[in-house]
């Protein structure tokens, strides 16, 4: 696994980007053990100065959480990971909007399309539900 | 922490070094960017004292040079450095009775890092795998700063991602590492610091991280704005026509 990194934006945040998407996917159960700092940092080849900042600023945020001499473990805390989940959606619907804001189109004929999109994926992982 | 105080360095009327100074912090990798010549090698020759300077101090943990040095600092030139005729064992065993602080266990394990076979003779080896060797040599001594001079240059695609690999491992785990370079794909997301060199002085020194967490850039954009002040100007010229 070799993660593309962008150059210009800090390593920290992107790795931290990185852990967000699988937190919000579920691929990272709550609980669960990390792997650890220098694993990381070899996987994805960066510097493991930049990978122990992304992980401060994730236990600054409670995302994960480290009891001594023992792997860091992602937060069991169901209710900030909820909060992650709909601050990831809102931003991603942030986006979304202003992409097509400067559109002239309807209301019905946007939600119509994000149905039909919808329609067409199969979600392992939960998905969007009614 | 290894500094460089005002080094100087002349080779007759030529400068070569004009006024250095910085510093290769213990737990972080610094490296020394600039073209061939502008006296990126000189300065590794300095810190390990092997030609003087002309004017300048250089302390190492805030000690002048004296020959304990050399159990505190490792130096992985560029070039072959055991006889040709060796082979790697004899290599390995030639390190271990020169110096106190050789790790026969962490070479052992490097063979294995780097894929290479120890009764293979230095002659018949690959440039890569005359790098990989020197690599060996030089990170199997328990010391606490490793200079490297080139480690990437002219070496297949392939070798060069194994050795990257070398700068996230344990191998160089709480170290002060200083390498140089030109080759800076390889270093982009690997080092903490960069030291910009032209004709014997230092043009910029900054934190990788905070460049890009500050002013949106990589090393390769601040080298542009420091080598070639006026691409920036020609591409917005270019951009604002279309």
């Amino acid at each position: 696994m070799r993660r593309q990194f962008n150059q210009r934006d800090p390593i920290y945040l992107q790795l931290i980007d990185y852990f967000r998407e699988k937190l919000v996917s579920n691929q990272f159960k709550p609980g669960e053990e990390l792997p650890s700092r220098r694993e990381i940092a070899r996987q994805f080849n960066i510097n493991p100065n930049t990978v122990q900042r992304a992980f401060s600023e994730m236990e600054e945020m409670s995302w994960i959480y480290t009891e001594p001499h023992r792997p860091s473990r992602v937060t069991q805390n169901t209710e900030l990971i909820q909060k992650i989940k709909k601050d990831f959606v809102r931003r991603a619907v942030e986006t979304f909007v202003s992409s097509i804001q400067t559109i002239d189109i309807s209301y019905e004929e946007v939600t119509e399309l994000v149905e039909k999109e919808l329609s067409k994926r199969n979600y392992p992982n939960g998905g969007i539900k009614k | 922490m290894i500094e460089l105080i005002d080094v100087h360095k002349k080779y007759g009327r030529k400068k070569v070094l004009d006024g250095i100074n910085f510093t290769v912090p213990k737990g972080e990798i610094s490296t020394l960017i600039g073209v061939n010549g502008v006296g990126k090698t000189t300065i590794l020759n300095h810190i390990m004292n092997l030609q003087p300077v002309t004017k300048g101090e250089i302390l190492i943990d805030g000690e002048k040079h004296h020959p304990g040095i050399y159990d505190k600092v490792s130096f992985i030139p560029d070039a072959a450095i055991t006889l040709p005729e060796m082979r790697i064992r004899e290599a390995m065993d030639f390190m271990g009775s020169f110096y106190e602080t050789w790790n026969k266990k962490r070479a052992e394990e490097m063979l294995g890092f780097f894929r290479l076979n120890k009764d293979d003779k230095i002659k018949t080896l690959s440039k890569g795998n005359v790098a990989k060797v020197n690599l060996l040599l030089g990170l199997a001594l328990d010391v606490d700063y490793v200079l490297m001079d080139e480690p990437f240059s002219g070496i297949d695609i392939f070798t060069r991602e194994q050795i990257s690999e070398v700068f996230t491992s344990y191998l160089v785990e709480n170290k002060g590492v200083l390498i140089t370079t030109h080759e800076i794909n390889e270093i982009e997301f690997i080092v903490d610091r960069a030291i910009l060199m032209d004709e014997g002085k230092i043009l910029r020194e900054f934190n990788v991280e905070e460049i890009r967490e500050t002013e949106g850039k990589s090393i390769i954009d601040i080298m542009r704005d420091v080598y070639s002040p006026y691409s920036d100007r020609i591409s917005n010229y270019e951009f604002d026509k279309q």
